[in-house]
């Protein structure tokens, strides 16, 4: 699995439309199809507001290419809140939209979120 | 009422208060993943539709009993139809975007030019005033918009678009054709048969031939239609 592009900066929903507009492009590299790639773009935004909800200050987030996008999204700083109401249908639209997603915990709290679009190699 | 009971109760009775009463309440669902698929090139609008219409068919079969939360159970019904409307709709033949441009403009044109003047004005003006040659222009305007194989090829004929599309043809239709067409071409004059030929024969352009006529484009582009009605109606008989 070869890491393309991590990115780390400070969550914050003024943030999103940056992280959006570097996700198209490292989808398109690649080899996403059109609608996979706006797929993977909502993919990111959700995970980076379960993050949110849940006090993480930050994200690493760290893009890989092994045949499809494999995409993991990781909170930095303390995770002390609870989440949100609407982070079950977040939870849900991952699963409907990416090929499988996975989660991490850290002290019996979300704290990370993996996704992959596209064939594994 | 939670939401056990709430569905359980709909299950059993079907009533229509019921179920529109659920739909309301779990409506933001609707809007949040409507909102969540913007910018995809259709509007907010459309994708709540959507997104509306899939949420009434998963109240209606969503199973209570199942373990699983409504909203979890809802949002890849909506999200996938979403996705269906939008993998359906890049399927659609689009005109080309000069093709829709050009006919925008015409129309903006057009009315432009008749509010200054106060008369319709004619394709030529039209032509002018955007800086386009005459036929580019009339062939954007008759470009029409998609149009469903299947709908009735009449309003008499019961069969479709999809029917009227000949099969592989073989020798024996082809001769049978070129009599059919030849005799449909001698109901036309002369000066029709010589456009035809440098037409479709040739295949010249409507401002080629027009020259090669000593005729205007716009001549041509009348003659040509009232032409193909002709032989449209003269084969419609011929085949009846």
């Amino acid at each position: 699995m070869k890491e393309l592009m991590t990115l780390c900066f400070p969550l914050g929903s003024d943030k999103m439309t940056t992280v959006r507009l570097a996700t198209g492009g490292l989808a398109a590299l690649a080899g996403l199809g059109l609608d996979e790639s706006e797929d993977c773009k909502v993919c990111v935004t959700e995970s980076l507001l379960l993050l949110m909800h849940r006090g993480f200050s930050a994200a690493r987030l760290t893009f890989f290419l092994d045949g499809g996008l494999y995409v993991r999204v990781a909170g930095e700083g303390a995770g002390n809140a609870d989440g949100a109401e609407e982070d079950e249908i977040s939870f849900a639209l991952l699963s409907a939209l990416a090929d499988s997603v996975e989660t991490a915990q850290k002290d019996g709290k979300l704290a990370e979120i993996s996704f992959r679009f596209g064939e594994k190699a | 009422m939670n939401e056990t009971e709430l569905f359980a109760k709909y299950r059993q009775t079907r009533d229509e208060k019921l179920r529109n009463e659920i739909v309301e309440r779990y409506f933001h669902v609707a809007e949040i993943l409507a909102k969540k698929f913007v910018g995809r090139g259709v509007e907010y609008d459309d994708l709540l539709q959507i997104a509306s219409l899939a949420l009434i068919k998963g109240v209606e079969r969503f199973d209570e009993t199942m373990g699983v939360k409504f909203s979890t159970y809802i949002t890849p019904t909506i999200a996938g139809e979403i996705k269906n409307y939008f993998r359906d709709r890049s399927r659609l033949v689009h005109l080309p975007r000069r093709v829709v441009e050009l006919k925008s403009a015409a129309r903006r044109a057009a009315e432009e030019i008749a509010a200054e003047t106060g008369k319709q004005p004619s394709v030529g003006e039209i032509a002018q005033r955007l800086g386009v040659d005459e036929e580019e222009l009339i062939r954007a305007v008759e470009a029409g918009s998609v149009v469903s194989l299947d709908r009735p090829a009449g309003e008499e004929e019961n069969g479709s678009f999809y029917d009227m599309i000949p099969a592989a043809s073989d020798d024996f239709e082809r001769l049978e054709q070129r009599d059919e067409v030849a005799a449909a071409l001698a109901t036309l004059t002369g000066d029709e048969r010589k456009m035809v030929n440098l037409r479709f024969g040739e295949e010249l352009s409507q401002s080629e031939t027009a020259k090669r006529m000593g005729v205007s484009q716009m001549y041509i582009s009348r003659m040509e239609r009232r032409v193909l009605q002709k032989l449209r109606e003269n084969l419609k008989k011929s085949m009846a």
